[in-house]
């Protein structure tokens, strides 16, 4: 079984120039806040937002630089006491805060290969993409439960 | 004392304690875990086991393979496009700067043995991030000349790796071949055999652990995979004679460009190196000699002034040859004055390499690094104050 058969195909998906306010306005009503994949305008895969990504937000800068730097301390944070300034919502932008290395996978990859990446890397959902790198749906821990739950009769 | 256990657990409660109590007046906790050491050590206080100091050079060995090994991130396609020629120049000039005017001095001046003037050269071209990231985020500096100084200490001490390996194989040689005629050529082959075996040794490694990744069903799993293999490829550098630095960052290299998951690699460490770091630098402060700092003071001078100066040269003439603003001219160079990890580790090299040299050169390494560690953040804010990348009132 391929992940295609499973994956959702409706994913929303952000540009790297939309800014944050209006990137938390889309999922204000969620319950959480999902893996928002990041396109160009030909749909080609380029990062993804995080929740994570969003705290960076109230770290003071270029995440991306310091994985590089050995013996850092950890920066401590408490999100309660930051100065955050109403137009940080305009000042940044997805780009600003999208990893730019994360897991994604073909949608021909198998459902044992899925589940396999998802243990490994500690992920409860993946972006998928096409054979030209183009984000073609996304597919979650719980696709892969129902599909084997439904193979067995459970679900009604 | 020699219980190496309880030792091990009072170096670790004591190292977070005095890391928290020296966050509160700004400096790194590296700083705190170097005091923390030269405390404890035999020179004072006598409370680590001997056991524990006796296994110093095997905790350096693991804990620079590791570091090296994340240094390697540096060289994979994806950071090596968005590095600017800024970066590249200043960081390659500053380094070259350190090591070149910290090597004359030392040879001229100091009139030290060429080899010996030339490991403490190397050394030099390290910089220590950690304490210059500090001051940047308590004070939140933002601007091109914090991106400039950022980029330039991340990829520094890959330069420092580089330049120190190649310095070390040419030291040995000189060290081991002094009386010979023919020993240019021998110096030349001997540093190249090194720097080429590790090359190969790294990239086989790199190809292996991709090759058993395929079998990794758990977190767990990968973070063993990862750690055997760094070990693997150490010991077996150690072995051949090949450099632990350099076969480890090439391992660190190779990965990064060869695996499409190679981050996750180097994000598994992090759930086990803050306690390593810990025990390493706690180390290095009590293994320096209290008793021959006083015989040292001229050539502990010298050091400071020289590496600090062969920065700033360094930064001066990368920053015209890229065309960097004149704030980066100026004073990016004093933002560059901590020393510390990198710096400790190719000491802790030069040691046991250099059993009649090496003491001194680690003493001085240890006792000039407590100094840059407490100057150093003093410098790097004055550096982004004169940049205006922070406006202090």
């Amino acid at each position: 079984m391929q992940v295609r058969e499973v994956m959702s195909k409706e994913v929303i998906a952000v540009r790297r120039s939309m800014k944050l306010g209006e990137l938390l306005g889309i999922f204000k009503d969620f319950h959480i806040f999902p893996l928002v994949p990041v396109v160009e305008d030909d749909s080609r895969l380029i990062g993804v937002v995080s929740f994570r990504n969003i705290l960076d937000v109230f770290q003071s800068s270029h995440p991306d630089v310091l994985k590089l730097v050995p013996f850092l301390d950890e920066e401590e944070q408490n999100i309660f006491k930051m100065d955050i300034s109403e137009d940080i919502g305009d000042l940044v932008v997805v780009q600003d805060i999208m990893d730019q290395e994360y897991i994604y996978i073909r949608e021909d990859t198998s459902l044992e290969e899925v589940y396999k990446l998802m243990d490994v890397h500690l992920k409860e959902e993946l972006p998928v993409v096409d054979r030209l790198g183009r984000l073609v749906g996304r597919v979650g821990i719980f696709d892969i439960i129902k599909f084997l739950f439904n193979q067995k009769g459970v679900m009604n | 004392m020699n219980n190496s256990i309880l030792g091990l657990g009072f170096i670790l409660t004591a190292g977070l304690v005095s890391a928290k109590v020296i966050k509160k007046l700004s400096f790194p906790a590296v700083t705190a875990y170097l005091l923390l050491g030269i405390l404890i050590g035999p020179s004072i206080l006598n409370l680590v086991p001997k056991d524990i100091l006796n296994s110093s050079g095997m905790i350096s060995n693991v804990v620079l393979g590791i570091i090296a090994f994340g240094i390697g991130q540096n060289f994979s396609r994806f950071h090596l496009r968005r590095i600017g020629k800024t970066v590249i120049w200043i960081s390659v000039l500053e380094a070259c700067g350190a090591l070149i005017l910290v090597t004359a001095a030392f040879y001229f001046l100091l009139h030290q043995p060429f080899y010996i003037s030339l490991i403490f050269g190397s050394i030099a071209s390290a910089t220590a991030p950690a304490a210059t990231v500090m001051v940047i985020r308590e004070y939140r500096a933002r601007g091109n000349f914090t991106d400039t100084l950022l980029g330039v200490v991340a990829i520094d001490d890959a330069w420092c790796l580089i330049i120190f390996a190649v310095s070390l194989a040419i030291s040995q040689a000189i060290y081991a071949h002094a009386v010979e005629a023919s020993f240019i050529i021998r110096v030349f082959l001997n540093a190249l055999l090194s720097i080429a075996g590790s090359f190969i040794l790294g990239a086989f490694m790199a190809i292996f652990l991709s090759i058993i990744y395929r079998f990794v069903r758990t977190q767990a799993e990968l973070l063993i995979l990862t750690l055997g293999l760094i070990f693997l490829n150490i010991g077996i550098a150690i072995w051949l004679n090949l450099s632990v630095l350099l076969a480890s960052m090439f391992l660190g290299a190779m990965l990064v460009n060869l695996n499409r998951y190679s981050f996750k690699f180097f994000d598994s460490l992090k759930m086990i190196d803050s306690p390593l770091f810990l025990l390493f630098f706690v180390l290095a402060g009590a293994n320096l000699e209290i008793g021959i700092l006083n015989n040292l003071s001229l050539i502990g001078l010298t050091y400071l002034i020289f590496r600090v100066a062969g920065k700033i040269l360094g930064v001066n003439l990368g920053a015209k040859a890229s065309g960097a603003a004149s704030s980066v001219r100026k004073y990016l160079g004093f933002a560059l004055v901590p020393q510390a990890g990198v710096a400790l580790g190719c000491a802790l090299i030069a040691k046991s390499d250099f059993p009649e040299a090496g003491n001194m050169i680690f003493t001085t390494i240890v006792a000039t690094t407590v100094i840059y560690e407490l100057v150093g953040p003093l410098c790097t804010k004055y550096a982004l104050r004169k940049a205006e990348d922070i406006i202090i009132h």
